[in-house]
């Protein structure tokens, strides 16, 4: 990180965070069962606790995220798993509710 | 046939959400030959006889249907629900987890997804920082089988070396020198515990009967009643509930069970319409987890079950007797005869009512009995507490840390709901805090800081209700928020309990956020 500097007010408030030794803070988020907060941004939580520094509405830039693979573990990534997930659904922003969940209902 | 479309045929139906949907006899073949014949085209005996990969895990029940999932999704195995149901079950059972290498994580099975999970600093930051430590501490692998792991992640999910917590440092370095030896070491495939349950394990039969259970549900309150278990041909159990909330609600259903690696207990079952799962394991007589809402894991109740045959005092409900007054306390548990004991200054005013499985009473508690939490005994049996207290001194609200998740709104994925409680606290004659138990509330949500107050969280979030319930808002953009974001938020939860006159406040944070799409049974 020492070579990166930041250059918008997010990334000024996180390495802010990390000068304050807020780290600990950041990574209590990671610990709730199953969620993600720190892959810049986290999923459901931001490195602050919060959902202000999300990618919000989610929707937006969905694929942006989804296609390298950013957060496998709550979005299907389309790069490697995933390919057809968002086949009815090309723009996310106005046809989300075509998504559906990935994990196979039982019979 | 590419994968994304195996998944859609397979998801067809109204169907449960987590796995095991309905129980049935493995008709299909048994598990051995499916092994044989599903996966040994890939899966080749090695030269000690193994077959490759696969004889050197082992897992839970959930762990294994992941895995087949994962080779259908990424590799194009094709195989029915029943033929994989089979093999789940073979599996479970010939590669499972003893109960004593479960215990600890148990939580990840029951779907308590708010739970805080405690790993070391490098296992949440190389593996928990995209889905819960559970996920490896609930499985038993060789050194190789854990760098096989390894090197799977980094080549499915490459651009993880890009994210934070990993571009500061040489991931696969770490993985690979640190985290394999370390997973060995503390999740290694030989274990002694496993040996010993192999040999240990009761026979099914051994659970078929009457089991006597105790329960709470948060925010709706204790449940008591007698679970019927009938059947146990091929681990599988038909089962019925009959019971009643402490308000005289009725608690009742049907459905069947199945038993895997001799103790992991998995239920369908439907409660007053309601389709339901079980989660519990089952060791010595007793029955232990919890019961949720298959569409909504969310809702659900700590259970806790005793079999006829085992004298057992599992609860009393409620946990807790003002200094002063009279109250009618339940002791749930089997086998149960004589007279309560309350310790001193409560005194035993009548028996309402005695069964084996039940035993109500009317107790009165001076007004000078000495505030704490005491052991209650009956006979031989003890274990349950009771706390008397005073007065509330502090109410904390339960969880103090939770997410929500907007959905519905004509999307795929429901809402998560966030479910409040308020548990009281006091403080006794030395001066330390105990837990009194859930008290009555009311509610209210406020922002949590400045930023939740100029976005208007409160007002778009959703609602908390009366009873402590809270309905996020629906998924999607919404136009009517700064930059149509979503209905997400971060609110502070707020309880007021009125108690002797002065109205006591507790506080908890509720993260409302996104639906996620990725949603296997461990998180």
């Amino acid at each position: 990180m020492k070579h990166l500097k930041p250059i918008n007010d997010k990334a000024r408030k996180l390495q802010q965070a990390s000068s304050e030794d807020r780290i600990e803070e950041v990574l209590a988020m990671t610990s709730v069962a199953g969620c993600t907060a720190t892959t810049d941004p986290g999923w459901e939580v931001d490195a602050f606790g919060g959902v202000t520094s999300l990618c919000q509405p989610m929707e937006a830039d969905l694929y942006g995220c989804a296609d390298p693979c950013w957060w496998p573990a709550q979005v299907p990534d389309l790069m490697s798993t995933y390919p057809d997930w968002n086949k009815d659904a090309l723009s996310s922003a106005e046809s989300w509710r075509n998504l559906n969940a990935v994990f196979p209902k039982d019979k | 046939m590419k994968a994304t479309r195996i998944w859609r045929y397979l998801s067809a139906g109204a169907l449960a959400m987590t796995a095991f949907g309905v129980l049935q006899p493995a008709l299909a073949a048994d598990g051995k030959a499916l092994l044989e014949a599903k996966c040994k085209v890939c899966h080749l005996p090695d030269d000690n006889g193994v077959q490759r990969r696969i004889g050197y895990q082992r897992k839970t029940p959930e762990g294994w249907l992941m895995t087949i999932a994962r080779m259908q999704i990424m590799h194009g195995l094709e195989i029915s629900d029943d033929d994989r149901r089979t093999l789940v079950k073979y599996l479970a059972d010939t590669q499972g987890l003893a109960p004593a290498e479960a215990e600890g994580l148990r939580y990840a099975m029951e779907r308590r997804l708010n739970t805080i999970e405690e790993f070391d600093t490098q296992s949440k930051e190389m593996c928990g920082r995209c889905h819960s430590p559970s996920r490896f501490a609930l499985q038993r692998r060789t050194a190789k089988e854990w760098e096989h792991l390894v090197h799977f992640h980094l080549g499915q999910w490459p651009s993880l070396e890009y994210q934070a917590m990993s571009r500061d440092r040489d991931w696969l370095e770490l993985a690979l020198k640190e985290m394999v030896p370390t997973l060995a070491e503390r999740y290694g495939l030989d274990d002694p515990a496993w040996s010993k349950w192999q040999q240990e394990r009761p026979a099914p039969t051994a659970l078929v009967g009457r089991w006597s259970f105790s329960g709470h549900m948060p925010t709706r309150g204790d449940l008591h009643g007698v679970m019927s278990v009938e059947g146990g041909e091929g681990d599988n159990f038909r089962i019925s509930l009959d019971g009643r909330y402490a308000d005289g609600k009725p608690f009742k259903g049907k459905g069947s069970a199945i038993l895997f690696t001799g103790h992991e207990w998995r239920a369908n079952v439907e409660i007053d319409g309601v389709a339901m799962r079980q989660v519990f394991s089952v060791v010595n007589g007793e029955m232990k987890g919890r019961m949720f809402e298959t569409e909504h894991d969310e809702r659900g109740l700590d259970f806790v079950a005793a079999k006829s045959d085992q004298a057992r005092l599992l609860a009393v409900q409620p946990e807790f007797l003002k200094a002063g007054e009279e109250a009618e306390l339940t002791l749930v548990g089997s086998g149960l005869s004589g007279k309560p004991d309350f310790g001193p200054g409560v005194q035993l005013v009548k028996v309402l009512e005695q069964s084996p499985e039940r035993l109500v009473v009317k107790v009165r508690a001076a007004a000078d009995a000495a505030p704490g939490s005491r052991e209650v005994k009956l006979g031989k049996l003890s274990g349950p507490s009771l706390a008397v207290y005073k007065r509330i001194d502090e109410v904390k609200v339960v969880p103090g840390y939770a997410i929500a998740r907007i959905g519905d709104n004509g999307g795929a994925t429901p809402k998560v709901q966030g479910r409040f409680e308020a548990e009281g606290w006091a403080t006794d004659a030395a001066g330390k805090a105990y837990r009194v138990g859930i008290l009555p509330a009311s509610w209210s949500v406020e922002p949590f800081n400045e930023r939740a107050a100029e976005d208007e969280d409160v007002k778009f979030a959703g609602v908390m209700q009366k009873d402590g319930v809270f309905l996020p808002g629906d998924a999607g953009p919404n136009p009517a928020r700064r930059m149509s974001t979503n209905n997400a938020g971060n609110l502070k939860v707020i309880a007021e309990v009125e108690d002797g006159g002065q109205t006591l406040k507790g506080e908890g944070q509720l993260i409302v956020t996104v639906q996620r799409w990725n949603n296997p049974p461990l998180p």
